[in-house]
């Protein structure tokens, strides 16, 4: 895959066409507003496109696709930030200190925050991809079920990270949603589990429709108990629109490191934006000097998720362009779209049509810089959201919680989901359970137990198979790491707090 | 300010329901077709089904053979059931894609409704299946597969997606029953897309992948995979040098093919309207042109042709899910 620096000025010289770069602004704010509505994802958005794209030239379909898909990114914080709902599983992170931030009256520094945090993600990743796209795809190659059983399980170990304080909450909050995502056919036996007769469950419970049924209506439901204290409470106040000085020097380390780490997760096929805004979280919360402030609105625990899943989501082009493998269900559609029309990504195309990779490469970096002004631009608008009386806004939440989760799979009976959603969400707001390991064990899980029964079946039964490559040994490491770090600090300020009794313990 | 907030909601509110608000139907009772139609892809937007749906719609449309407002609808889940169990219930300008998972999902046991359900209308396009190995495996040919696994039905990881008692899955064991291998034995793992299966030989985390020939396609012409052998019973165009089973003594056909079905109970009238527009679609510049770019290749059956078809695979998918040991008890 050699690269040509003529090439690459000639795919800017495509981008910058005004045709293209029409199709970027089209394609970032209909992906910013996909991105903020529950449901309504990315992949949804380039599947209502496909006829339009029939009839275009392959590289703008490409390029406007491209931007839906990263423009998702910046847009589904948004509702994180100020209504605690993610609009999709690489937002959820962003609800840890974002909407804290919110009810603090920083939700105007949290947008812009996120928005500047996306874009230096994204061009880590444009820029990673044009230095590494080869040898990452080879790199991701080698990830084979064992590898992937172990990636999964790491994530998880995330969850200690998220529940401190309240541990045994956590793993029952976890445990809740590793039973849930066994529901559904088992794919190496064809077996039906927990389906009870109900064919839309099949498939298993679509995580988005938790997502949006806990957070959402949980949330909605919270908050109409005291919705009369809510009303009188007035304005919030949104602070600032612009970050201070103080906030960005705590943000930069974070963001560029998260960038790498989303990066090179958004490579690998089926991990996704989830798991990088995840793991890039509880990867800041466990080396920050303050990890009691994340989850309380620091501004770095913002940021680094931010910066992580935009970075995946350009990751994910890596296997689709070089392999013609969607990595995600967004590029799953892409490359749909893009077959139809005749362009078939693949091992072939960098070599055949290097202007056409190019031409969206370049379209990355452009389209990034368009975002960030989209979405600090409209971060006055969307604060007036905060403004917007109770009575009023929850309603509405409601209605796009229902029509997010009817577009997504067209089934009623993700209705009824929803609403059982909305209650145990709402338990586990009264009870104090933290909602994230549920969530997060649900999107893992079917697959963590695959992989590691393919291991199995491929290893003739043999666990050994779990240690049989570097990456699966450097996994096991970071997994214990992450299990123990939080016990390792405690133990080391116990013994400075012996050697300093002044020090007030955690 | 909150003037323009309302502006916005109401805005985001319309495009929402826009997006599902294909409900509306008309009474096709004089007549057919009026109102709306809706193709009905049983599977996410991203596949073969929601492709075929999708390619429908455009050439019924821009060849102006059908003026009604066309729509796609997908309705994903159970391997085609979630959208099949939709259709039964529908009025006639309700039609939807369907493959042999029609066939083998009762087969299998996982559905009650078989293709007796439903009203053949056609079958449009078939794909062929491919066996592939690394280019640098030690099996050079379909016949030093077979031998092996004849000997060790289990020495060799064979890669399927999505499920077991697909198409993937049964060509293959077709071709080891052909052959005199023991298919109940066979080894297989199940990935969740065929994406996922490419990803897996290609990181050789197993021995032989089956899949459509389009998915090995790219892979085999960038040199990393070889293709043993492919179901059809010709040599495909553009893999002129892999060999068919056939060439390599196993006898067999097995075409993965798609196609079209509306709900029971279609009128004479009805089925003649949809030979007379799917047989002018089939014929259409953009239809081929479509099924090009997708590598699917003409297997157009009319309404008649396809009820005997289906009633031949069905007889012929139910001996194969006897072989590989999936039948219901």
């Amino acid at each position: 895959m050699g690269y040509n620096i003529s090439d690459m000025i000639q795919g800017f010289h495509t981008a910058l066409m005004p045709i293209n770069l029409l199709f970027v602004v089209i394609g970032g704010f209909l992906g910013t507003i996909v991105g903020m509505l529950p449901g309504l994802g990315p992949a949804t958005a380039v599947a209502v496109l496909i006829p339009i794209t029939f009839g275009m030239d392959p590289i703008s379909a490409l390029i406007l696709m491209a931007a839906i898909y990263y423009g998702a990114m910046y847009g589904g914080s948004r509702s994180s930030i100020l209504l605690n709902t993610p609009g999709d599983g690489s937002a959820i992170a962003a609800t840890f200190d974002g909407y804290p931030m919110a009810k603090k009256g920083q939700a105007g520094q949290a947008l812009a925050m996120s928005a500047i945090a996306s874009l230096i993600g994204g061009l880590i990743a444009v820029v990673g991809f044009i230095l590494l796209a080869g040898p990452l795809a080879k790199f991701a190659l080698k990830f084979g079920p064992a590898e992937y059983f172990l990636l999964f399980l790491f994530t998880l170990s995330a969850i200690v990270s998220l529940s401190k304080g309240a541990m045994v909450k956590g793993f029952i909050s976890m445990a809740v949603g590793l039973l849930l995502s066994t529901v559904g056919i088992d794919q190496q036996t064809g077996v039906y589990r927990f389906t009870f007769g109900i064919s839309q469950l099949s498939d298993g419970i679509d995580f988005l429709v938790v997502i949006i049924g806990i957070y959402a209506v949980g949330e909605v439901l919270y908050n109409l108990i005291g919705i009369d204290k809510l009303s009188s409470k007035g304005k919030k106040g949104v602070g600032k629109i612009w970050i201070t000085k103080e906030q960005w020097k705590r943000s930069l380390g974070p963001i560029l490191r998260s960038g790498p780490i989303g990066f090179v997760i958004g490579c690998l096929p089926g991990a996704g934006g989830s798991i990088a805004s995840m793991l890039s979280y509880t990867t800041e919360k466990q080396i920050s000097k303050r990890p009691d402030e994340f989850g309380k609105g620091a501004i770095e625990g913002l940021a680094a998720p931010e910066s992580s899943n935009n970075a995946a989501s350009v990751g994910a082009m890596i296997p689709l362009l070089t392999m013609g493998i969607p990595g995600s269900g967004t590029t799953a559609v892409m490359l749909g779209a893009l077959v139809m029309i005749g362009l078939r990504p693949g091992p072939l195309l960098f070599k055949d049509s290097p202007d056409m990779v190019w031409s969206l490469i370049d379209s990355m970096f452009i389209g990034n810089i368009f975002l960030v002004i989209i979405n600090i631009l409209l971060v006055g608008l969307l604060v007036k959201i905060l403004d917007t009386p109770p009575k009023v806004l929850y309603p509405i939440i409601l209605v796009l919680a229902f029509v997010g989760t009817y577009t997504m799979n067209y089934s009623i009976v993700d209705f009824y989901l929803l609403m059982i959603f909305g209650i145990i969400g709402l338990v586990m707001k009264l009870l104090k359970f933290p909602i994230a390991p549920l969530i997060l064990a649900l999107i893992v899980g079917g697959d963590m137990e695959q992989n590691f029964r393919k291991s199995l079946v491929s290893s003739n039964g043999d666990l050994g198979v779990f240690f049989h490559s570097g990456i699966s040994i450097t996994l096991i490491v970071l997994t214990l790491l992450s299990l123990t770090y939080p016990f390792i600090i405690q133990w080391f300020k116990k013994r400075k707090k012996s050697a300093d009794p002044a020090n007030e313990s955690m | 300010m909150k003037k323009s907030m309302l502006l916005i909601f109401g805005l985001i509110l319309t495009l929402g329901l826009s997006a599902c608000s294909s409900q509306s139907s008309g009474e096709g009772e004089k007549q057919y077709p009026k109102g709306n139609l809706q193709i009905i892809a049983p599977a996410t937007p991203g596949g073969g089904w929601d492709a075929t749906a999708r390619a429908m719609q455009k050439v019924f449309k821009d060849n102006d053979l059908i003026t009604n407002n066309i729509n796609v609808v997908n309705k994903p889940g159970g391997g085609g059931e979630v959208g099949w169990k939709y259709l039964k219930n529908q009025k006639p300008n309700h039609l939807a894609i369907n493959s042999s998972l029609v066939l083998t999902n009762n087969l299998l046991g996982s559905s009650d409704l078989t293709y007796k359900d439903f009203t053949p209308l056609a079958i449009l396009t078939t794909e062929w299946e491919a066996v592939v190995v690394p280019k640098d495996s030690p099996i050079k040919s379909a016949k030093d597969l077979m031998k092996k696994l004849k000997v060790n039905p289990k020495s060799l990881k064979v890669a399927v997606a999505p499920s077991l008692g697909n198409d993937d899955h049964l060509s293959f064991v077709q071709a080891a029953k052909t052959y005199g291998v023991d298919a109940t034995k066979l080894n297989f793992l199940v990935y969740g897309s065929g994406g996922d299966t490419v990803t897996a030989l290609l990181g050789k985390h197993v021995d032989v992948a089956t899949m459509s020939v389009s998915e090995a396609k790219e892979q085999y012409k960038a040199g990393k995979f070889r293709i043993l052998a492919v179901t059809s019973n010709k040599r495909i165009k553009g893999l002129d040098d892999v060999p068919t089973w056939k060439e390599q003594g196993v006898d067999m056909e097995f075409p993965h093919w798609r196609g079209v079905m509306g709900p029971p109970d279609m009128t004479k009238e009805q089925i003649a309207y949809w030979d007379k527009k799917l047989s002018k679609m089939v014929k259409s510049d953009d239809w081929k042109k479509i099924m090009k770019n997708n590598d699917w290749e003409p297997y157009y059956k009319n309404s008649k042709e396809t009820k005997k078809f289906l009633k031949e695979q069905n007889k012929m998918y139910k001996d194969l899910i006897d072989e590989a040991g999936l039948a219901k008890k």
